[in-house]
């Protein structure tokens, strides 16, 4: 006689409701956390945001104590005074490294649900294609925004923490806020145009050649124009320059590469977003409903 | 016999090509097998009943739900195990049910729960721990079959669900997919163009040709008694016997598995002749049982190719 009954039981759970895209964000964050180089890309993004910390240590405590031996270094050092383009610095050489970690993350994310054949699986539970999609672009979009805004703002507060005083706040108070302007700005694009690559790709390798060589081909070409039309302005086709056009605006930095309307640049980068965006929840709506 | 599925003059069209013409059909509880040849238009049907695919005219009810239009409401009721190869690296089978499980809106300690119950139920083992890229295909089934069933679905959509399995792999999901059929209040829909996985798991069957119905009902009732016509086994000697009842008119042709007989009898006392031969060859006749239509016949037949 037997005495297990190999069954599994009925399931009388309330299923929830709302707020699926979560869970897809945890998933993908947690599958990951299980590949060594990209803890080893964000260790490397950590290094950036140590060297900036131990910039605003220098600069609010050394320089400031004038008992201090180092004071008199520190304080006639250009380079370590906090200001709003330390910020715009911190976030332009961090772009490099947030770029790299969201295209090792994200070149893979659709296309390989799609090789793997698992989106039929996903989709045969009550997801929605926009649970799906926006779970994808979030995870992006958050792994991008924890490296650069959340140190972003984490770091003017620190500042100010450190050099309290009305005039430190009045100096700073709408950094973070370009800050998060900023970060968005160059997060959401990237994100989404990885993620774009990925849903039009059959394979995370040929995403991450593409997204390389359509961003080499763009900037070569705002080169050459610029070379051959003598008109520095023409650097705005290249996105990362016209990213960083807007960002000189954001963090009102005097150290200007070219001279073109700052709308111009926002116009290029919204357009090259939203297009992006078009490919990826087309992509993911075929998949959910073929025809 | 409530039908869980309705499915009226339904039509489905690849740009120019007709994959279901004018079905117009129901399944009601129990196991139904969608026999077809390839291309006949069965995955097709799935996909439509799970609003991957929209029809071109027509309507679907599931659970008396219209479909595409409460397509979420119905995927929460129903299982799907699709006919394709799945993978996901670098994460184990019990972290995907645990994914599936969230995604179906369970909380995570009931999917995680969930998830090793239904690991058990299909014998995975200690598998279900290793990454499922180094799992083998009869694994992935398995871990297919065990993510249709995890919500405890009262509708299953089985496709092609014993796809490149050796024989006891084989054997081994039907018997899963016919005790899950079992369940009370289950109703289970297993597309396949293998006959014997049909007849194996399903009551019911509708045959697909060519984007249509062609033959639907019973099992039973599709294949009727043949007069005359025996399955029988021997003891021993089995030789003997069919050498003994060829002599005397019958015709005899052997089954799978192998040591089993079709007897057609010349005469009405067929049962007789039969017992009295293998008392004259000295064996016993262990097993014998008036022969049915084969379901391979009438498939053949809907399909005109008799």
């Amino acid at each position: 006689m037997p005495i297990y009954t190999n069954t599994y039981r009925q399931y009388d759970g309330q299923p929830r409701h709302r707020f699926r895209w979560l869970v897809v964000v945890e998933q993908e964050l947690k599958t990951l956390a299980k590949f060594r180089v990209f803890k080893l890309l964000c260790l490397a993004a950590f290094l950036h945001i140590i060297v900036r910390l131990l910039q605003i240590v220098a600069y609010d405590v050394l320089a400031q104590d004038p008992n201090n031996p180092l004071q008199l270094i520190f304080a006639n050092l250009d380079v370590v005074e906090i200001k709003a383009s330390t910020f715009f610095g911190f976030l332009y050489l961090q772009t490099s490294v947030m770029f790299i970690i969201l295209l090792y993350s994200g070149a893979g994310m659709i296309c390989n649900d799609v090789r793997n054949n698992l989106m039929e699986i996903y989709f045969s539970k009550p997801l929605t294609w926009v649970d799906y999609a926006l779970g994808k672009i979030m995870t992006l979009v958050l792994l991008g925004l924890s490296i650069t805004a959340l140190p972003g703002v984490l770091l003017v507060g620190l500042h100010n923490l450190l050099l309290p005083g009305m005039e430190t706040l009045q100096a700073s108070w709408w950094w973070p806020l370009s800050i998060m302007a900023y970060s968005l700005l160059i997060v959401i694009p990237a994100a989404l145009c990885i993620l774009a690559c990925s849903a039009q790709l059959p394979s995370q390798n040929y995403a991450t050649i593409t997204i390389i060589m359509a961003l080499v081909a763009d900037s070569s070409l705002a080169g050459l124009l610029a070379g051959l039309l003598r008109q520095r302005n023409f650097l705005g086709v290249s996105f990362p320059l016209a990213l960083r056009r807007i960002g000189e605006v954001l963090f009102k930095d005097t150290r200007v590469l070219f001279t073109l309307s700052w709308h111009w640049c926002l116009l290029f980068v919204v357009a090259v977003t939203l297009f992006a965006l078009f490919i990826v929840l087309r992509k993911v709506r075929r998949e959910e409903i073929a025809q | 016999m409530t039908a869980v599925i309705e499915l009226t003059d339904l039509c489905v069209s690849y740009r120019d090509m007709r994959a279901l013409d004018g079905v117009t059909l129901s399944f009601g509880k129990g196991a139904t097998g969608l026999l077809g040849p390839n291309g006949a238009g069965k995955s097709t049907l799935i996909k439509t009943l799970l609003g991957f695919v929209r029809a071109e005219s027509g309507a679907i009810r599931v659970f008396d739900l219209e479909m595409p239009a409460r397509a979420i409401d119905v995927r929460h009721r129903l299982g799907y195990m699709p006919e394709r190869e799945i993978s996901s690296p670098k994460v184990s089978a019990v972290s995907f049910l645990t994914y599936c499980g969230r995604i179906f809106g369970m909380s995570r300690v009931d999917a995680l729960e969930r998830a090793h119950e239904v690991l058990n139920y299909v014998k995975l083992g200690d598998s279900r721990y290793r990454n499922m890229e180094t799992y083998s295909t009869g694994m992935l089934q398995r871990v297919k079959l065990a993510q249709a069933i995890l919500h405890d679905p009262k509708l299953l959509l089985f496709d092609e669900p014993t796809n490149g399995l050796d024989p006891d792999g084989r054997i081994e999901i039907l018997n899963l997919i016919q005790d899950i059929a079992e369940r009370p209040g289950v109703s289970v829909i297993v597309s396949s163009h293998l006959l014997p996985d049909v007849q194996h798991v399903c009551s019911q069957v509708v045959m697909i040709d060519k984007g249509r119905v062609v033959q639907s009902g019973d099992i039973q009732a599709l294949t009727p008694r043949h007069d005359n016509h025996f399955e029988i086994r021997f003891r021993d000697n089995d030789a003997a016997c069919v050498a003994a009842l060829r002599a005397a008119g019958h015709r005899c042709e052997r089954l799978h598995p192998g040591n089993t007989w079709l007897v057609q009898c010349a005469g009405a006392d067929g049962v007789r002749t039969i017992f009295e031969t293998a008392a004259r060859c000295s064996t016993q006749v262990r097993h014998l049982q008036p022969a049915r239509h084969s379901l391979e016949s009438v498939f053949l037949q809907a399909v005109g190719k008799d």
